[in-house]
């Protein structure tokens, strides 16, 4: 393509990574907040009671049991969810028997005051799973494209991650190398730390992103090999699970589940419940399923204790047997979804979900950086392309996250008896960005930059202040009720909302320094020889030095 | 209506980066395809047929990738497509040979 094959990956990754950095801005930003998502939709849901310390599991389990037996007759499945460092509540969950023609029952889930031992009528919310479901369902496209589209990107994304290896020569020397100077060179050496820094990151998102979707997208190929059955087989093989016994519609009162629980205790040795399921509840083939929080990214047998509900026996299962390329897929599904990882390693997770996004900003910005020299002299001004990219860039660097605080404003301020409320918290964001990658297109470049940094600042620094005004959960409660997770969220909000400040205040002060310098040196020029110098072409240091 | 079809010149550097687009969207998505029936079959006595068929597939992103920087990499698009035809062709080739001999050695 190009002169030699470096110079044709450069040109390719360029390409590659432009045509569609928006999509991969916003599902790695989206997805990036999918680690936390269960903190997200308990902050959303400010009806649930604040925590409460103390409590044994033994009596967590009563209250749930009390619950489900009266309120979840004749179900499949119960879940009893525990209160956790993500999510302080105590939950309930049960699938109801699947309705005529249908393959599974409905879903039913909800949060118990621990106090009344009564469900809480929490507002509707699409909250932090709507959120985070977004990065791989693209919300409003249907099923099948979203997932195509997605996968396209994904493929994009792995050529942009393999490609950017190898155009750089010296990827660890370059590293160490961080030129704090504006402009390009800055923006380059910026994109380069971001990759390199979490580069074993990038890959492994991107690429364990497509194998969620391995058969979808390699149809072609499983269809050639495979007849429906043998699929079938191999998706059980691939993905093993623990069988366990279906009602038998003979009812029979099952023993508290709270005592079922020293079963588990004595297996572990410890005291760590996460959550329990119980099949065929309250029948002669009850059987209570105890798992702790998983303490192996790929499989540990251990953490998952079945209990005869009825006799109180511990039922010895065969193990899930893993094959080797099972365990590959499943380790790489445990890497990116990160449900292993306890406060400090989702901290990180969070931190390096928000390197990759940075990433793709800094390239997409790097891509006007590196044209607008050229483009700033021609008569008509830049050409169309040139202001398309600056806009989407200004429209959703910046755009996309004004309009995830517009979600949680949504979730706060519209009516709690709205109709379609779930959609409408939704439809405010998509509408918010909407709005956000139109508002560039009339309004200079660095003006729009400056103006939506201040505005990102603005509503997320105010919205702790908008908290306290329509909830009781607010950060004063919080710390008072001693609360954590909610006191961090709110806490959270505000400093993302101070970055977006200093990061206006820093945009300000770096245009305004170069638009005194060009006048400067222009007024120079003209009264001196008579000759253009093309500042935009000169390093900076050198119009200091001619502005002095 | 001369004019215009004096204007699609073929050999343009417009039509050469869509040609390869299509080279390696389309091109790339076959080879990953073949590679994996090939990886698939190749396997097959040391892994069984399950497994041998998963790692063909969970390697064909890999192949994927490889053949689209292939296409950008190479002087032309004529010869980008030209040398996915002939991997294409070669693999399923082997695929072939392999599933010949192991039916022969069953």
């Amino acid at each position: 393509m190009k002169e030699n094959f470096r110079q044709s990956m450069k040109w390719f990754h360029t390409w590659v990574g432009l045509i569609v950095g928006w999509v991969l801005f916003f599902m790695f930003l989206t997805g990036t907040l999918g680690y936390f998502y269960q903190e997200i939709t308990r902050w959303m849901e400010p009806e649930r009671p604040f925590i409460e310390h103390n409590i044994s599991n033994e009596r967590l389990l009563d209250i749930a049991q009390n619950y489900l037996s009266e309120h979840a007759q004749g179900v499949d499945e119960w879940d009893i969810m525990l209160p956790n460092a993500r999510d302080q509540n105590l939950r309930v969950g049960w699938r109801k028997p699947p309705a005529a023609g249908a393959k599974r029952g409905k879903y039913q889930k909800t949060v118990l005051d621990i106090s009344t031992g009564d469900k809480v009528d929490s507002r509707a919310t699409g909250g932090g799973r709507l959120l985070y479901r977004m990065h791989y369902r693209l919300h409003y496209l249907p099923t099948k494209i979203s997932y195509w589209l997605v996968g396209f990107c994904s493929m994009l994304m792995l050529l942009a991650v393999i490609t950017g290896v190898v155009i750089h020569k010296k990827i660890f020397t370059d590293f160490f190398t961080f030129r704090a100077k504006k402009g390009l060179v800055g923006w380059l050496d910026i994109h380069n730390v971001l990759s390199v820094i979490a580069l074993p990151f990038h890959f492994m998102i991107t690429y364990s992103g497509l194998l969620f979707f391995l058969f979808t997208y390699m149809v072609l190929s499983s269809n050639l090999q495979l007849s429906d059955d043998e699929y079938s087989e191999m998706r059980k093989e691939i993905f093993p699970r623990t069988s366990h016994l279906e009602s038998a519609n003979e009812p029979k009162d099952m023993l508290k589940i709270s005592h079922l629980y020293q079963q588990a205790k004595n297996t572990w040795q410890a005291d760590e419940l996460s959550y329990v399921e119980v099949f065929a509840a309250n029948d002669i083939n009850a059987q209570a399923q105890f798992v702790r929080h998983e303490t192996d990214i790929t499989y540990n047998p251990h953490d998952a204790v079945m209990v005869n509900a009825v006799t109180g026996e511990v039922i010895i299962q065969a193990p899930k047997e893993y094959t080797v390329s099972g365990m590959i897929h499943n380790g790489f599904f445990s890497l990116h979804e990160g449900q292993f990882a306890g406060p400090i390693a989702r901290w990180i997770y969070f931190i390096t979900g928000l390197i990759g996004t940075a990433m793709i900003a800094s390239g997409l910005i790097l891509w006007t950086t590196k044209r607008r020299p050229k483009q700033m002299k021609k008569l008509n001004g830049p050409d169309f392309g040139y202001r398309l990219v600056e806009q989407l860039n200004i429209g959703t660097i910046v755009g996309l996250p004004i309009a995830i605080a517009m979600y949680f404003y949504a979730n706060r301020l519209l009516p709690i008896e709205l109709s379609n409320r779930v959609n409408w918290e939704a439809n405010v964001m998509f509408i918010s960005w909407a709005i956000l990658l139109l508002y560039p297109a009339f309004r200079p470049a660095t003006k729009a930059w400056r103006e939506q940094l201040q505005l990102a600042a603005l509503v997320y620094m105010a919205l702790p202040l908008v908290n306290i005004l329509t909830t009781d959960k607010h950060i004063i409660n919080s710390v008072l009720q001693q609360d954590w997770l909610l006191v961090a969220f709110d806490l959270s909000l505000f400093i993302i909302g101070a970055c977006f400040a200093f990061s206006a205040y820093k945009y300000k002060t770096l245009t305004l320094d170069k638009k005194q310098l060009t006048k400067a040196a222009k007024a120079r020029a003209t009264k001196t020889k008579g000759v253009v110098v093309d500042k935009s072409l000169l390093p900076l240091q050198a119009m200091h030095r001619e502005n002095s | 209506m001369s004019n215009l079809i004096a204007n699609l010149n073929f050999s343009s550097a417009r039509w050469s980066v869509f040609s390869r687009v299509l080279a390696a969207t389309f091109g790339g998505y076959v080879l990953a395809t073949s590679s994996s029936l090939f990886i698939g079959k190749l396997l097959l006595p040391t892994l069984g047929a399950n497994q041998a068929i998963h790692i063909g597939l969970l390697l064909s992103f890999l192949v994927y990738a490889c053949a689209a920087m292939w296409v950008f990499s190479v002087s032309s698009a004529g010869k980008a497509w030209l040398g996915l035809i002939k991997f294409n062709l070669s693999l399923v080739v082997l695929t072939w040979l392999l599933m010949l001999f192991f039916e022969v050695s069953v």
